[in-house]
């Protein structure tokens, strides 16, 4: 099709589908339209909604972009990510020390991991695990050269896993490290094999530590068009379209993605970062005690944990149903908690240099009130700096980052960021304020006026400034903090968005009373000055 | 003419006409069917090892071209070596060589998984599992808790021409022993202690719209005490068809399991559902406008779809796109479609 002047834009996840009508009105390319739905739902109802929608709201447009005519639903042409199925890896050491830079590799390339080594699970067990159907690849590694504690035991582990290779010649093998000088036991293992038999660098090898091992783990786990590695693609083009640092957190049904990337400097390409961690889901298949703890410490609603947990299992069978009143209290408690266990997998992205500009995308967020969103972000993803918060509302992040051609999706890219992004807050989180009384004083400087604050450590303060109005804020502290670098006098540029200006002035990291009920209030309260739609 | 818009409603399917029910085999159990055989109901198709344990013979007792996951047996001749002098195992499943000498696993005592349904064996794999082309349609579940059984269906819950009793709550005291060898409909929700009964008094399972995590807990922790029991009770399965929460078995469910009362059928644990094989009994669609509330304030009602309305603010200051529906009052209501399900 010759230069179309409009395309659907589908990123289709396992929980959500999500349809945007993306057309070039004048010179540049914009965004007419989107909706997102349950997955189960028939993607044409979709488009024929959104296409019904657009040409209502300006006839002539849709008109002028072809969305009006009668088999448009069909003849518009499609860019499509795709969530890739999640996949089980089970990865085998001969120590626990071995072990845990292999499972963690395994775990931040999108992978539902089975761990085991010989000191912790006997032979039976570990076989039983790799005969598990539910398993679809198998990471067995040594260190290079293999640890006094590894010698011993590598010889039985490779016999271990070839008899399995034997049984299951679908697997895919991956020999990782030392345990590649066994290769020869793996192909004489069978002449039948479907699954690919790969050598990967050991899990302690490269800079970044373990990144040889996790991009090769990424290819195996899904294609080239899969959402998640889409998403990461379109960070880059992200940053490079609006000359920031960005920081992407998606938070979806199986698994949340964090990507990071700076913008090229001087002719030269930027650098972009991202992690998949497959336990960093909205919830997780089995709801386990852990599970529902780190819901339950982030739950605003009084709830027991057989409740929460009878919650937690509705809302994986069913994650977009319930989504109003309580449940979507308890969404974004879930929503939160996968957050962190994200942060928590990917230490090496959060000591990098503060973002600018954090994107929220993913279906966790799909249904809750945008400020609610920032307020989530911010409470989680603590940086001492000054950041904006936006939400990828249409979802566009993923289509956009499958072009494969990397000037066309930059191009593209920023074409529509305005219209992507919906801008949810602009967050000041000063690191080092002492407790105690007033830290100092605010003054913002905006179109609409003048604000003066005081600034009390402890508190989240929050000043009205709606979406495309853009100030500067002055900060004077009475003590040295640190906001990007450190000082006691700043002055940091905001923008508007829908839940205004945050100044938070909380601990960093977060730190909440250890009294259920009481940390309950105090999320509440915080809770309450964004949730500012709620229905008491 | 029903209102375009319920295409935005998720299809939830009634009946499948076909599936693939599997036997899960770990490591030790033996496989007693071959690929190809045909099966009737109660056939023996897996001896299960209960408590598997791991043992060493010399490589020398094991046949040269043996395989993983090839079945050993202890030699018998005098040429035995050293196996004639302890009392190591008679039989067991070929695990992997290291050091001269096999693994395998094997086990004292072995219990027989019967199937609950005809059909044809598709696969057999050694240590994964026997896969079975069933005879007869399915009626899917979220989950079972136990083991696949067969029974003749009963309705406590379906009562009343084939509608779900809202709310209705099966007591322990409702059981009787007349109900044994039954799978029985027990309609929104039941508690362990009931299950428990159940299965004391020869109920051979249950069908439940939602079990709670509670009573999940506390069945499966006596189940694993039965199982630990050297005289098992027979099999007994509880089919969970919706999730957690207490709402009534959706009417197009009611009226399939209302059909087949009195007849024989069969839950399975992998995929979790009701197999029954009555090529007779056919069952009309659910009306195409009817659509049930999934979750939120009206879950477990069922209604008449009206038609779109569009994005709407709900409680909490969420905005959902949402369809009209008649859920009984005089006037339709604004549900979100995320809460809605329609039957196919």
């Amino acid at each position: 099709m010759s230069d179309p002047r409009a395309f659907l834009a589908f990123d289709l996840g396992t929980a959500t589908s999500s349809v945007a009508l993306i057309a070039r009105v004048g010179h540049r390319w914009r965004l007419i339209g989107g909706l997102s739905m349950p997955a189960g739902v028939e993607l044409d109802a979709i488009v024929a909604l959104v296409l019904e929608r657009a040409t209502t709201a300006d006839p002539p447009l849709a008109r002028l972009i072809g969305s009006d005519v009668d088999d448009a639903v069909t003849s518009l042409p499609r860019l499509i990510a795709r969530s890739a199925q999640p996949r089980r890896l089970a990865v085998v050491a001969a120590s626990e020390r071995a072990l845990a830079p292999l499972s963690d590799a395994a775990r931040r390339s999108g992978w539902l991991v089975t761990a085991a080594s010989p000191e912790r699970v006997d032979p039976l067990g570990v076989t039983t695990s790799l005969l598990d159907p539910a398993v679809d690849a198998v990471l067995v590694g040594a260190g290079e050269p293999p640890g006094a504690d590894e010698r011993r035991s590598l010889d039985e582990v490779a016999s271990l896993v070839a008899a399995a290779a034997v049984r299951r010649p679908e697997l895919t093998i991956v020999l990782a490290g030392a345990m590649s000088e066994r290769l020869e036991r793996f192909e004489a293992a069978g002449e039948q094999r479907q699954g690919e038999l790969l050598l990967a660098p050991a899990a302690t090898s490269g800079d970044p530590v373990g990144r040889p091992l996790r991009e090769l783990l990424e290819d195996l786990r899904a294609p080239a068009d899969d959402s998640r590695r889409a998403i990461a693609r379109a960070a880059a083009a992200l940053a490079d379209a609006i000359d920031r640092r960005v920081e992407i957190v998606d938070i979806g049904f199986n698994g949340g993605l964090r990507a990071t990337a700076s913008p090229g400097i001087g002719g030269a390409r930027g650098s972009a970062n991202a992690s998949f961690v497959a336990d960093a889901c909205l919830v997780p298949p089995d709801v386990d005690d852990a599970a529902v703890d780190r819901v339950l410490a982030w739950s605003t609603v009084p709830i027991d944990r057989h409740r929460l947990r009878d919650r937690l299992r509705e809302l994986r069978l069913a994650p977009w149903a319930d989504a109003a009143g309580v449940g979507a209290r308890l969404r974004l408690a879930a929503a939160r908690a996968a957050l962190a266990v994200l942060v928590e997998a990917t230490p090496a992205q959060s000591a990098e240099a503060a973002p600018d500009l954090i994107v929220a995308t993913g279906g966790a967020w799909a249904v809750a009130p945008g400020p609610a969103v920032a307020l989530a972000v911010a409470d989680v993803v603590r940086r001492p700096a000054a950041l904006g918060i936006a939400l990828d509302h249409a979802r566009l992040l993923a289509p956009f980052g499958s072009i494969p051609d990397g000037t066309e999706r930059r191009q593209l890219m920023g074409d529509v960021v305005d219209d992507m992004l919906a801008p949810l807050a602009s967050v000041i989180i000063p690191g080092g304020v002492r407790a105690g009384h007033a830290a100092g004083r605010m003054t913002v400087h905006a179109g609409s006026g003048t604000t003066d604050l005081e600034l009390v450590p402890g508190s989240l303060e929050l000043v009205d400034l709606p979406p495309g109005e853009v100030g500067t804020a002055e900060l004077r502290f009475r003590d040295t903090v640190r906001l990007g670098g450190r000082g006691r006098h700043f002055a940091v540029d905001v923008a508007g968005g829908l839940g205004g200006l945050l100044l938070d002035l909380r601990d960093v990291p977060l730190r909440l009373p250890d009294r259920l009920d009481r940390r309950r209030e105090l999320l509440e309260s915080w809770q309450d000055s964004l949730w500012v739609t709620r229905d008491r | 003419m029903i209102d375009s818009g319920i295409e935005l409603v998720q299809r939830r399917v009634v009946v499948d006409d076909r599936t693939d029910i599997r036997f899960a085999l770990h490591p030790g159990d033996r496989a007693l069917v071959g690929s190809g055989d045909t099966v009737v109901p109660g056939t023996r198709v897996v001896e299960r090892v209960r408590d598997p344990r791991l043992v060493d013979v010399p490589a020398p007792n094991v046949d040269a071209d043996a395989r993983p996951g090839d079945r050993w047996m202890r030699p018998t001749s005098a040429d035995a070596g050293q196996m004639r002098r302890g009392p190591g195992p008679s039989a067991g499943e070929l695990l992997f060589e290291a050091g001269g000498r096999w693994r395998l696993a094997t086990g004292e005592h072995v219990e027989h998984i019967e199937t609950p349904v005809a059909g044809v064996v598709r696969d057999v794999r050694a240590g994964i599992g026997v896969t079975l082309q069933a005879e007869g349609r399915i009626l899917r579940g979220v989950e079972v808790l136990g083991d696949p059984t067969r029974g003749v269906l009963a309705g406590a819950g379906i009562e009343h021409g084939g509608e779900a009793v809202p709310g209705l709550f099966l007591r322990p005291g409702s059981l009787d022993v007349g109900l044994a060898g039954s799978i029985l409909v027990v309609g929104s929700r039941i508690e362990a202690e009931t299950l428990t009964r159940a299965r004391a008094m020869g109920l051979r399972g249950v069908i439940v719209a939602g079990l709670a995590g509670k009573e999940r807990r506390d069945f499966m922790a006596s189940e694993s005490r039965q199982r630990a029991a050297l005289h098992r009770l027979p099999t007994f399965a509880v089919l969970v068809l919706d999730g957690a929460f207490r709402r009534p078995i959706a009417s197009p469910i009611a009226a399939v399991l209302h059909a087949l009362v009195g007849r024989e059928v069969a839950i399975v644990t992998d995929p979790p559902g009701l197999v029954f094989n009555e090529p007779a009994i056919e069952f009309d669609p659910p009306a195409p406008d009817l659509v049930r509330v999934r979750g939120g304030e009206h879950a477990g009602r069922e209604g008449h779809w009206v038609g779109l309305a569009g994005l709407r603010r709900f409680v909490g200051g969420t905005f959902l796109e949402a369809g009209w529906v008649h859920v009984g009052g005089p006037a339709p209501v604004a549900i979100a479609l995320a809460d809605l399900e329609r039957f196919g």
